[in-house]
């Protein structure tokens, strides 16, 4: 086994009546490096992050978290022990407010000693003037900033971020990106499902493909662009 | 604002201790079934309007607890205050039994769980007939005074309320909320929604057994029929959302406005008192879906503690 890694994934397979979603997939991961994991539509990028956070229980195979097995704990169990996560579909509460939805995820201390670290972070991704607005009443490209800082409100060491890319414009877009990697300054590891191949070049240090729920190829994202089964699984023989 | 709401509050709560000094005996009953009505709509709050499972069985633990207080005065010959008060235990040990297996059943599954179980309770309670005189009903001992039950009902109401406020202002109603809201994305950011919805759903059924003692007491005869109605629970769901669910003041408006709404039609109106409350109910949900607290809270940012 490789030293001083923080998230294993060994032989993990899932299936979905006769589809199988996740297929005999193994990956490493590294502390404190930001990794990508893409994959044409279907080839269970979401799946595999579902299995990671207890959503879906894996069906066969291992997944070990600074060494300890974290398949088959609850997701609240996998949360706590410092994993956190976005959603591909925006999930804030809608009717707590922006101030609410960070405070509800503090795990220690009163609601008022959790207060100035949640103003903290509305500040950082400037929403703090709209810290008592219903989430609900936000735009689209707030309530994903919303959703982002709300996985760092519980400080995780490992964060699985799914699509933070889609429907963000351009400008957001590079804030979050420069958000992405000061957390990675700040010893955090970042695993990043993501379809804008742009971002994922520019950011990831590493790659994992998938397709059809096997990892056809991992490496450097300059590598992986020129790997021909990649190119294969993207764009067709 | 805060400190008007609060002012309010202490007149009205000092008014009402004075009033068996001098109300009619009319006044006090109609008073002492709004407490009830708060007591009960503000129960069916702690786990339905903040987490969003709607219980349509909770007149089970108002059934449960009328029962404990009966056979405990009839038969154990206790006092009625801790005869009422011991309501609340098995009304608890019911919850926690049907709570861990029900609780995991999403949406509708839940409601009808729940109605299913009232039905459960009320045809063993008829069944156990020599135990708990079945159809014919207990006979509890006539009351002389009811102004001791006026203030035991008014403090459970009190209570209720009072613990609502102090949910809603801890991290644990936020997270009761947060599940009402998306429950996967609660679990997945690391709250325990199983348990935080078992320790809701206890805390909402301890006072309804409470409330249903005191019935017993107050009315000196319960059946299976009297203490199990499903419009008992519909009532509770109907103030609720009047007034404004996972609020604090929400149930207790809702139980005030609607309890005086409806005795002031069912005087003027027998024959369409039930029409018109009706038409009430669908004219609410239609146009204030988040009840008269929802809307005044969404328009003058009051926040949440009110």
């Amino acid at each position: 086994m490789p030293e001083g890694h923080i998230l294993e994934v060994r032989e993990v397979t899932k299936r979905f009546g006769g589809v199988t979603a996740v297929n005999h997939c193994s990956l490493v991961v590294q502390p404190r490096k930001i990794y990508g994991l893409i994959g044409p539509n279907g080839s269970g990028k979401t799946t595999l992050f579902n299995c990671i956070t207890g959503l879906e229980r894996r069906d066969e195979g291992e997944i070990r978290f600074k060494d300890e097995r974290i398949d088959g704990l609850k997701p609240h169990q996998v949360a706590c022990r410092g994993i956190g996560r976005t959603f591909q579909i925006i999930r804030v509460f809608p009717e707590l407010t922006a101030l609410e939805n960070l405070l509800v995820v503090s795990r220690q201390g009163g609601l008022a000693g959790n207060r100035q670290r949640a103003m903290e972070l509305l500040e950082f991704v400037k929403l703090d003037r709209l810290q008592n607005e219903y989430a609900g009443n936000l735009s689209y490209g707030q309530q994903k900033l919303l959703e982002f800082i709300r996985v760092l409100m519980t400080d995780p060491e490992l964060i699985l971020l799914d699509e933070p890319a889609a429907g963000v414009n351009p400008t957001l877009l590079n804030d979050l990106l420069d958000a992405i990697r000061k957390l990675r300054a700040q010893g955090k590891t970042i695993l990043i499902v993501e379809h804008d191949m742009k971002v994922v070049m520019g950011l990831c240090e590493m790659v994992f493909v998938l397709d059809y729920g096997e990892k056809i190829a991992e490496g450097p994202p300059g590598v992986i662009q020129t790997n021909e089964r990649v190119i294969e699984a993207y764009f067709g023989r | 604002m805060m400190a008007g709401i609060l002012w309010l509050l202490l007149a009205v709560m000092g008014g009402l201790a004075v009033l068996p000094l001098f109300a009619s005996g009319y006044i006090i009953s109609f008073t002492i079934q709004i407490f009830m009505w708060i007591a009960l709509a503000g129960s069916w709050n702690l786990i339905s309007g903040f987490t969003g499972y709607v219980s349509f069985g909770h007149v089970a633990f108002f059934g449960i607890g009328s029962y404990t207080g009966a056979l405990l005065v009839t038969k154990a010959g206790w006092h009625w205050l801790p005869a009422s008060l011991a309501g609340c235990v098995p009304a608890a040990a019911l919850a926690l039994l049907i709570g861990y297996p029900c609780l995991r059943l999403k949406g509708p599954y839940f409601a009808i769980a729940m109605l299913g179980l009232n039905e459960v309770v009320r045809a063993l309670v008829s069944y156990f007939e020599s135990f708990t005189g079945g159809g014919s009903g207990i006979s509890l001992p006539p009351i002389l005074s009811i102004a001791p039950v006026y203030y035991a009902m008014g403090g459970v109401a009190i209570a209720v309320t009072l613990l609502t406020y102090r949910i809603i202002t801890s991290r644990f109603g936020l997270r009761l909320l947060s599940i009402r809201e998306d429950e996967i994305a609660a679990e997945t950011m690391g709250i325990n929604t199983s348990l935080m919805k078992l320790y809701a759903f206890l805390l909402s059924a301890l006072f309804p057994g409470i409330v249903g003692g005191l019935y017993a007491w107050y009315s000196s005869y319960i059946e299976p029929l009297s203490v199990f109605p499903l419009l008992t629970t519909i009532t509770m769901i109907i103030m609720c959302l009047f007034g404004g669910k996972g609020t604090v003041l929400g149930p207790v408006l809702g139980a005030v406005l609607l309890s005086v709404f409806q005795e002031l039609v069912w005087a003027r109106f027998i024959f369409v008192h039930q029409a018109i409350f009706g038409a009430l109910i669908v004219g609410v949900v239609l146009l204030m879906p988040r009840g008269i607290m929802g809307v005044l809270q969404e328009r003058y940012r009051l926040p949440r503690a009110v």
